[in-house]
Order: C-alpha cells, then sequence, then structure tokens
C-alpha cells in the first residue's frame, strides 16, 4: 500500500467536490433535507390510524413520483444530447427551439404514465391501495403536477444553458428542495408558520393537501385544485420567460455553442 | 445571374472586447465548394454558428436562397446540413436509429430508402445496427456525412469534417463528396486544416485571420500571388503558414 498514491485518490475526489455541486449537496444539503422530512413525518405520523397513515403515503408517493420524475426527465433527456455531443447537430436542423422543448416534456409526459400505471398495480396488488380511489381528482392532481415539472423541467435547461453542463446535476438534485414544503408525506399545517407560507406558494402542496383531503373525506376541493393551477399557470410563464431570456442571451453571448 | 446560395454580408461578432469577426463578406454560388481557411480562433467556426443561427451577430446579414435566416430558418434549413467531426449522432442509438431520428427532423418522406442509399454509397450498410458508441471515430465520422446528406441539402456546411480519419479514408470521403456535390449541385461550405484536402475540393478559397479575410482566389491563384511564385501547382499548406505568420507578426 502507498500513501501517495492513495492520497492522490482522495486529492482527485477533492478537486471534484469543490468544482462539482453535486458533491456539496450529497455531503451537506442531502442529509439535512432527509431529516427535516423525516422530522416532519415522525412528527405527523403520531396519532394516526395505520390504515389511514398507509393510503397517505402510498398516494403521496405515487403523486410525487410523477412530479419528480417528470421535472428530472425533462432535463436529462436534454443533459443527454449534452452528453452525445449532439445538442450542436441536433439544433442545426429546421428544429425551432420551441419544438424542442414540447419533444423533451411530451416525453416526459409519454414515460410517466407508463410508470403510473407500473406504481398503480404494484401498489394495489402488493398493498391493497387503489389510487384510482382518487375519482376524477385524481386526473385533475395529475394535471397540476404535470405542469408544475414542466416549469421545473423548463427552468433546469434554462440553468444550464447559461451556465454550463455543470449545472446538470441540479436536474435530479433540485426536486428534493421542494419536497419538503410541499406536503408530500405530511400536511402543512405540521410546519412551523414561516414554512407554512413558503409551502403556499408551492403548486403541488395544494395537491396533496387535496390527495388527503379526498382520502379522508372523499371530497375533492375545487379550491385548492384552482389555487395549484394558477400557481402553476404563474410559474409556468416566468420559467418560458426565463428560458427566453436566457436563449436571448447565450445567442449574443455565444454561450449556446459551448454548452455542446 | 441568379443569386448566390449562400451570402454573408458585413458580418461582425465580437465576445466582450474580443472581436470574433470583422466585417467579413463572401458569398457562395451554386455547385460551388468554397474553402474556408484560418488557423484556429481565426473565426471559422464562429462564422458557421452564425450561418447556422446559433450564434446572433452583432451587425451583418446572412441570406440563405436569397432568404434571411432570421425570418425563415425553419424553412431554409430543410435543404441546409452541417456536419463537424466535433459531433457525434446520439452516442447510444444505432447508425440506423440515429439517422431515422434526424430524417424526421429533416421531414424526409423517403427515410428509409434513403438511409439505405446513404449507408451503400459510405459503405456502412454492416454497421446500421451498431450504436455509434461502438463506432470508431473515423466511422463516426463518416456516419456525420451520412447525416449531412440525409435531406438532400443544397447548401453544406462541413467543418472539418474529416479532421479523424486517416488518409485512405479521407481519399474516399473526398471522391464521394466530390461526386455527390457534382451530381446534386451542392454549395459546400468547408474548413479543414488539412490543405490537401482542400486543394482536392475547393474550387475557391477564403482564408480568414482574426475575424478578417485576409485572401482570397482560387488554390492556384492563392499560391501565386500569396507566395509570389509562377508555380503551375497549388500550395496551400505553404500560403496558410505564410498568411498565419504575415499576420501574427503585423499583430
Amino acid at each position: 500500500m502507498n500513501l501517495s498514491r492513495i492520497s492522490a485518490v482522495i486529492l482527485r475526489h477533492y478537486f471534484l467536490g469543490i468544482h462539482q455541486m453535486e458533491r456539496f449537496f450529497d455531503m451537506f444539503i442531502s442529509p439535512i433535507l432527509m431529516i427535516v422530512l423525516w422530522g416532519f413525518l415522525t412528527k405527523y405520523v403520531q396519532g394516526l390510524e395505520a390504515s389511514t397513515l398507509a393510503a397517505f403515503l402510498l398516494g403521496g408517493i405515487i403523486l410525487w413520483a410523477i412530479f419528480e420524475k417528470v421535472g428530472t426527465d425533462i432535463g436529462v433527456n436534454f443533459m443527454f444530447d449534452i452528453w452525445d455531443r449532439n445538442l450542436i447537430p441536433l439544433l442545426a436542423t429546421p428544429i425551432t427551439f420551441l419544438e424542442y422543448l414540447t419533444g423533451l416534456i411530451s416525453i416526459s409526459l409519454i414515460k410517466i404514465l407508463f410508470s403510473f400505471v407500473a406504481m398503480w398495480i404494484m401498489a394495489s396488488i402488493f398493498y391493497g391501495f387503489q389510487i384510482t380511489s382518487l375519482g376524477f381528482g385524481l386526473a385533475l392532481f395529475g394535471l397540476n403536477l404535470f405542469i408544475f415539472a414542466s416549469a421545473f423541467g423548463i427552468f433546469n435547461i434554462s440553468l444550464v444553458l447559461r451556465f454550463g453542463h455543470q449545472m446538470g446535476p441540479l436536474t435530479w438534485i433540485l426536486p428534493f428542495f421542494v419536497q419538503p414544503f410541499a406536503a408530500v408525506f405530511y400536511p402543512v399545517s405540521v410546519l412551523p408558520p414561516f414554512f407554512q407560507k413558503v409551502s403556499y406558494f408551492i403548486p403541488i402542496s395544494h395537491v396533496f393537501e387535496g390527495m388527503r383531503e379526498v382520502l379522508r373525506s372523499g371530497q375533492f376541493s375545487a379550491e385548492l385544485f384552482w389555487t395549484a393551477f394558477i400557481l402553476n399557470i404563474v410559474y409556468l410563464a416566468a420559467s418560458i420567460s426565463f428560458f427566453a431570456y436566457i436563449l436571448r442571451n447565450i445567442l449574443k453571448s455565444g454561450r449556446l455553442v459551448k454548452v455542446i | 445571374m441568379s443569386k448566390p446560395i449562400l451570402e454573408v454580408k458585413n458580418l461582425r461578432k465580437n465576445f466582450d472586447s474580443f472581436v470574433a469577426i470583422d466585417n467579413i463578406s463572401f458569398s457562395l454560388e451554386e455547385g460551388e465548394i468554397l474553402g474556408f481557411l484560418g488557423p484556429n480562433g481565426a473565426g471559422k467556426s464562429t462564422t458557421i454558428y452564425c450561418i447556422l443561427g446559433l450564434i446572433d451577430p452583432e451587425v451583418g446579414e446572412i441570406n440563405i436562397f436569397g432568404k434571411s435566416i432570421k425570418k425563415d430558418r425553419s424553412e431554409i434549413f430543410k435543404k441546409v446540413n452541417y456536419a463537424s467531426a466535433e459531433f457525434n449522432l446520439p452516442w447510444n442509438l444505432s447508425l440506423w436509429e440515429s439517422l431515422l431520428v434526424y430524417s424526421r427532423l429533416y421531414e424526409l418522406s423517403d427515410a428509409k430508402i434513403r438511409i439505405s442509399e446513404l449507408l451503400e454509397i459510405f459503405e456502412m450498410t454492416h454497421l446500421k445496427n451498431t450504436p455509434i458508441r461502438d463506432l470508431s471515430l473515423g466511422l463516426r465520422a463518416r456516419g456525420n456525412l451520412c447525416k449531412a446528406l440525409l435531406n438532400r441539402p443544397k447548401l453544406l456546411l462541413l467543418d472539418e469534417p474529416m479532421a479523424s480519419m486517416d488518409p485512405d479514408v479521407v481519399d474516399k470521403g473526398i471522391n464521394l463528396l466530390r461526386q455527390i456535390q457534382k451530381e446534386d449541385k451542392i454549395s459546400i461550405l468547408y474548413t479543414s486544416h488539412n490543405m490537401w484536402e482542400i486543394e482536392e475540393v475547393a474550387s475557391n478559397v477564403i482564408f480568414i485571420n482574426h475575424g478578417q479575410i485576409v485572401a482570397s482566389g482560387t488554390p492556384l491563384e492563392l499560391t501565386q500571388k500569396v507566395l509570389k511564385l509562377e508555380s503551375g501547382e497549388p500550395n496551400l499548406r505553404d500560403v496558410f503558414i505564410h498568411l498565419s505568420r504575415a499576420k501574427n507578426e503585423s499583430k
């Protein structure tokens, strides 16, 4: 065993760590977010019936998967064109940026439909949980989750275009920043007052509140749906505007051809 | 006289204080192959990216088929293509799948026939199911050329397309390009650091350095003009060295 060679490996990863944001996330932010999430969940489950809890958790994870998978998939599919060094030849074709984005969002939608069916069948067979018990509300919850995930994906792509492919890992990291405030597994009321205010401005927190409402009382809350929907329109418009701004900027600065 | 296929007028591009392209103008006629030469960082690729609409110039106008790329880009680019050895087809897709994806981007109605035809021409039919990642550098560059000819382009922008090919493959590639170019009257803007390649394919050459056109003409004219020789043979290698060093010294 040679200590110098071992230290070379450590040094190599130290340098990688200080240059790559996701290493920092792995070390500090991820454990903190996990503690926050599971801490609030633990606080909430005390005194809750096991069957209710199981339905809330399974319903929460299935709906969360819609947001997380679509949100990350849009960015990851874009990153594939960068990793493959295929982005420039692709953009040198007649395709417009709007068509390219629409294509990325569409394939994410197709993929999540398959994933959803797989999760539905698994939850139904192994845990006796019927996500379809959410009724027509399920489609409306899905719509809001999909819109927010699309806005999220477009925002991620804009960041990569502006700051380069080293921002790529944010694509699969950012959803976990949202999770504790999205009230996926526990109601917003469990959060401290300031976090509740943050949570209000996250459209999908209203989706998860709505899901628990349906599971608890069988009632679909139109108010929660519309709140989420209006917020989503604002976020979608903001992320498209941000993308257009970044695009103008990188076409001028020549950054687009450096993203590769 | 018919309108040129490509017309670049007074193009200028700065990156902060660095002048990448300094007021260059040139045009490309139907069926012409224009060698676009210059040292690294001279502004060749930046010019090509401006033509592709991937960099916005500060000043200047780019017209293809007599139309502005700012207004009619999607329509124009159905008959334009681009290849560079710097870029790949989608890494994890097979050659056939990659070309099929691109044929959709160019809205080809006879995609399968055209792909088979090109794979045959480039002697790659046996590799059609091979993932791009498993092809050698030279084969990937040939795959790029297949993609570049997929839409039967009227204008082809080739940025060092054969940079990683061995001399035998380059020779075959050039012969193929010349043959296809003659048959289909394709106009080609061709950059390369291999002067022999340019001498073989280009009818005219423009030489740029520090973003400015410093010489232009046929390969033979350039050799005679720049090197002040009575030579009957073009020698772009010496022209290249002479012009690159002269400009650098004057700077």
